[in-house]
């Protein structure tokens, strides 16, 4: 279709559709993705990642706080603890089902706060231009040259270690991207005709802004945020790894963080939530791309 | 007498998610030494697809040449190999565009383009070449072409641009000459700047030019004669003023008719106009593609498709000019 | 037959990025001191070359670009010097038809909601009547009620260009601003939707400021012409006036540029009138006439002072030697 869709094309998708049905551009983008093998396996997986560490405990009996064992028993022996146990000789199990939620639920927080930080920022310097534009890109420059890691750590170390705190950290040092992006489409949209269309009918900067702009620069912002999420729970990771972490909180980052001085002796407490890192992280990757496949237009006549 | 390039039967075929879709449909034309074709119809009727077929551009897949042959000089160029298309294209036949900016390298200077397609098909050295290059810009009208061969396209005016890439495209001496809607992008008066020079070229070069259009007007003033194209079809072909003066499909009498005219005193209350639009090519059913948007129609345009045959004037594709009915 | 527009000395600058920090910033004059009138129930074209400025001029006058000078009397009352409140309502009088239909309608929203938006906004009437109104609209467009759900991309040029015509058409507006209307159509649509306006202008009384480059879709709807040329108007005159007898050698030229069924190679047409070369630079005008370097009749006098609009032969031509 590559020619056709260029030269001649035009008219070819272009005619008396009555055999259209009314379709919005989102459910297109559904059936797109639904078209898309590795997203609907990132969605499959991260739908069965969310579900066990938020009902797992309901049906696994054991507590991820309380030592029920010898320390650094290996995977596969006890047939009560088929993953083994930490350092103290806690349950493994327990701790990945119990230490899902916050991990997941701080990479989820910490991606909204970057949106709406983010799409706020943007959208306005995007939108008004000048001078708004020009403080408000010196702002996000400065936040972007920060080095994310070490800023993330004064911010920690300053206040409590708790979970809202790092969700805030990691929202603080990741918005400046989404900025820049969010900018970047709104500088495209608002020279489209459809926006001085409505300046024409007398609508105001902000139904311009939020109702006319704003949807139809979604669709890149929708792909960064699921990415976002990603991130953010590796940050979160990080920030435990390096003893950062809310200590009173069983989070996948934590326990790779306490158990990390034993890993020449035991492999498996650092391992098992590592892995469950890494196929959270990919299977928000896969659900990324798949969304970014489905809101390209360009892909959808394939 | 054989014609320059000749264009028989020829039948091209995509692959969409419509299934094979048609987009030629036994297409034939051709067009002599020194003179002018038009090829005129609404967009998607499959005009550029010819001119891309005659280069060798059809990317394949998901396009399919399926049948028919391209012969320039009795070569059929959907059989010859890809080396000795390479060699001809550029060389023995040339192409310019509709969008002079995106077909024109932005990194590169204009000079250097030119001289980078005339090294492709003549063994020169660079120093020629770049000379040859300054030499071709001042034959398509550009003033101090020893300047402009070092600017790069964006430093350019659209008219400006589109005469570079005319002095590409005859930088060998094409004997046929393919303008695919060359001055869409541009104002009348530079419209006009470029219609001359291909007209000039023509006379110096001898050059065959392919004219590809949808305005009526342009094929008045360019053409000697005129294929007219419907939904991958050929439906009329004749001379120009065969064409212009007595119409026989009502398909071309309708796009002659829908423009408003300039001459003096004329003046239309309402234009004719051709309801509807151009079906999508894998929509078209049995009959006469154009049945839907025709006045004419009887029971036969719905089942028979109509041929291209000289009912008396000139050859056309309507059975209400065969049945005397137009 | 009374004045709906009266645009005096209207003029638009942008500026430029500046050439150094301390340095001044420079300005393109895109309109300089444009002037014009429409009466009700007429259309003004205003033809040209891109560049030209015509585009801009529409644009300012209806102050959906900022004008830095001059006057738009809209029924008596200045348009620029309203404040933005009172323009916003305003605008129910005054509407607006893209060029290009791909992108003048906003592709996630239904086109029944874009075209009862401008209702929406200005708070006309109740959600009833606002959909009966559409309806209504659709129908006077040509195009059928059982399309009001679909969406932009769902249609064809000629389509969304009904529905470009359908949303201007909503608040029931006395001036309707054509930038380009039926320029990115097939010459076959072109003349639907040019009988279309045609038919509209007639039924509903309304007034165009038509923008096109095309002098015979120009000829074929409008009463009156103007022709501009680097930010000014060069010539202006009744339709007749304009084609029968152009003045201004540029108007010659650009109807001896636009081409015509009249025209034949056979017969062994040759262009009468040949342009050379691009329009000067905005940004560095020249003294005299903009036009004198393309021109064929130039004289000294055309490079070192500016013709202004004079009445001459039924027509206001700005050439220091018109022919």
């Amino acid at each position: 279709m590559t020619d056709l869709s260029n030269s001649e094309g035009q008219t070819m998708a272009d005619e008396p559709q009555q055999d259209y049905q009314a379709e919005s551009p989102l459910l297109e983008a559904w059936r797109m993705y639904r078209r898309n093998i590795p997203a609907l396996f990132g969605t499959v997986m991260l739908t069965v990642i969310i579900a066990a560490t938020f009902y797992g405990m309901f049906f696994y009996t054991g507590d991820a706080y309380d030592i029920v064992w010898a320390p650094h028993e290996p995977p596969g022996v006890t047939p009560e603890f088929p993953l083994g146990t930490d350092y103290l000789g806690r349950d493994l199990i327990a701790g990945l089902l119990t230490g899902g939620g916050p991990t997941l639920a701080v990479g989820a927080a910490a991606a909204a706060l970057t949106m709406v930080i983010g799409i706020s920022l943007g959208a306005l310097a995007g939108f008004y231009g000048g001078w708004v534009d020009n403080l408000l890109m010196r702002i996000t420059e400065f936040f972007q040259v920060l080095p994310a890691l070490l800023f993330a750590m004064v911010l920690v170390t300053l206040f409590s270690p708790s979970l809202t705190t790092i969700a805030v950290a990691i929202g603080v040092v990741s918005w400046p991207q989404t900025a820049r992006l969010t900018r970047a489409e709104f500088l495209r949209i608002k020279q489209l005709e459809y926006v001085t269309a409505a300046r024409a009918i007398g609508a105001k900067n902000k139904r311009i802004i939020w109702k006319v702009i704003l949807p139809n620069a979604l669709p890149p912002l929708i792909v960064s945020a699921t990415l976002t999420v990603g991130v953010a729970i590796l940050f979160e990771a990080g920030l435990s790894f390096l003893g950062l972490g809310d200590p009173n909180v069983m989070s996948w980052g934590l326990m790779i963080g306490a158990n990390r001085e034993y890993i020449l002796d035991a492999w498996w407490p650092v391992t098992f939530p590592g892995l469950a890192i890494f196929f959270t992280v990919f299977s928000v990757s896969l659900i990324g791309d798949g969304l970014n496949d489905a809101f390209n237009p360009k892909l959808r006549e394939r | 007498m054989t014609a320059l390039l000749e264009i028989e039967d020829l039948r091209v075929t995509f692959n969409t998610r419509y299934g094979e879709v048609t987009a030629l449909d036994s297409v034939s034309m051709h067009v002599n030494e020194g003179e002018t074709l038009g090829v005129v119809g609404e967009s998607g009727c499959g005009k550029s697809i010819t001119a891309l077929s005659t280069m060798g551009l059809i990317p394949m897949p998901p396009g399919r040449i399926a049948g028919g042959a391209i012969r320039l000089n009795g070569e059929d160029l959907t059989k010859v190999s890809d080396s000795r298309m390479r060699s001809l294209r550029g060389g023995d036949i040339a192409m310019i565009f509709q969008e002079p900016m995106t077909s024109l390298n932005p990194v590169f200077t204009v000079g250097d383009q030119i001289a980078e397609a005339i090294m492709l098909h003549q063994k020169v050295s660079r120093d020629q070449a770049l000379k040859d290059a300054i030499a071709l810009l001042d034959r398509v009208g550009i003033p101090s072409p020893d300047k402009r061969a070092l600017d790069y396209p964006h430093q350019l005016s659209g008219g400006m641009r589109q005469r570079v890439m005319i002095a590409m495209a005859v930088s060998c001496r094409p004997k046929v000459l393919i303008a695919d809607e060359p001055t869409t992008a541009l104002d009348v008066t530079v419209q006009a700047q470029i219609f001359d020079l291909l007209n000039e070229i023509q006379r110096d070069y001898g050059s065959a030019i392919i004219l590809i259009t949808h305005d009526m007007g342009a094929i008045s003033e360019m053409a000697d004669r005129v294929a007219v194209m419907y939904a991958g079809r050929v439906i009329e072909d004749a001379t120009a003023d065969q064409v212009l003066d007595s119409p026989q499909h009502p398909y071309a009498r309708g796009l002659i008719s829908c423009i408003p005219a300039l001459g003096k005193g004329a003046q239309q209350d309402r234009l004719a106009e051709i309801p509807g639009v151009v079906p999508p090519l894998h929509m078209l059913g049995a009959g006469c593609s154009f049945k839907e948007r025709c006045s004419l129609t009887n029971a036969r345009c719905g089942s028979e498709k109509p041929q291209l045959i000289n009912h008396g004037a000139h050859p056309v594709a309507c059975h209400a000019a065969e049945e005397g009915r137009a | 037959m009374s004045l709906l527009l009266d645009v005096k000395d209207l003029t638009v600058r942008f500026a430029l990025p500046k050439p150094s920090m301390f340095a001044p910033t420079p300005h393109l004059e895109a309109v300089r001191k444009v002037s014009f009138q429409l009466e009700n129930g007429r259309a003004l074209g205003i033809v040209g070359e891109s560049g030209s400025g015509k585009t801009t001029t529409a644009m300012a006058a209806i102050r959906l670009t900022h004008a830095s000078g001059g006057e738009v009397l809209f029924e008596g009352e200045d348009l620029l010097s309203l404040d933005d409140e009172a323009m916003r309502q305003r605008r129910r009088d005054v509407q607006l038809i893209f060029q290009d239909p791909y992108s003048s309608l906003n592709p996630r929203a239904r086109v029944a909601d874009i075209v009862r938006e401008p209702m929406d906004l200005m708070d006309i009437g109740d959600m009833e009547s606002r959909t009966k109104r559409v309806k209504e609209l659709f129908e006077l467009v040509g195009l059928r009620p059982d399309q009001l759900n679909l969406f932009p991309h769902q249609f064809s040029g000629g389509q969304r260009q009904r529905i470009s015509i359908a949303r201007a058409l909503t608040t029931n507006p006395k001036l309707l601003v054509c930038d380009e209307p039926v320029s990115a159509l097939d010459v076959a649509i072109q003349a639907q939707i040019l009988n279309l306006l045609a038919k509209l202008k007639d039924e509903l009384g309304l007034s165009y400021l038509f923008i096109s480059h095309d002098l015979g879709v120009v000829r074929h709807l409008c009463d009156d012409v103007a022709v501009m040329y680097l930010g000014k108007i060069v010539e202006q005159a009744p339709r007749e006036v304009l084609f029968d007898h152009p003045q201004h050698p540029y108007t010659q030229a650009l109807l001896s540029a636009a081409p015509s069924l009249a025209r034949r190679k056979s017969k062994g047409y040759v262009r009468a009138m040949k342009l050379s070369g691009d329009p000067p630079s905005p940004i560095n005008p020249p003294k005299g006439c903009a036009f004198a370097d393309r021109c064929p009749a130039a004289q000294d006098l055309c490079r070192s002072s500016q013709p202004v609009l004079e009445a001459r032969a039924g027509a206001q031509v700005a050439c220091h030697f018109p022919g």
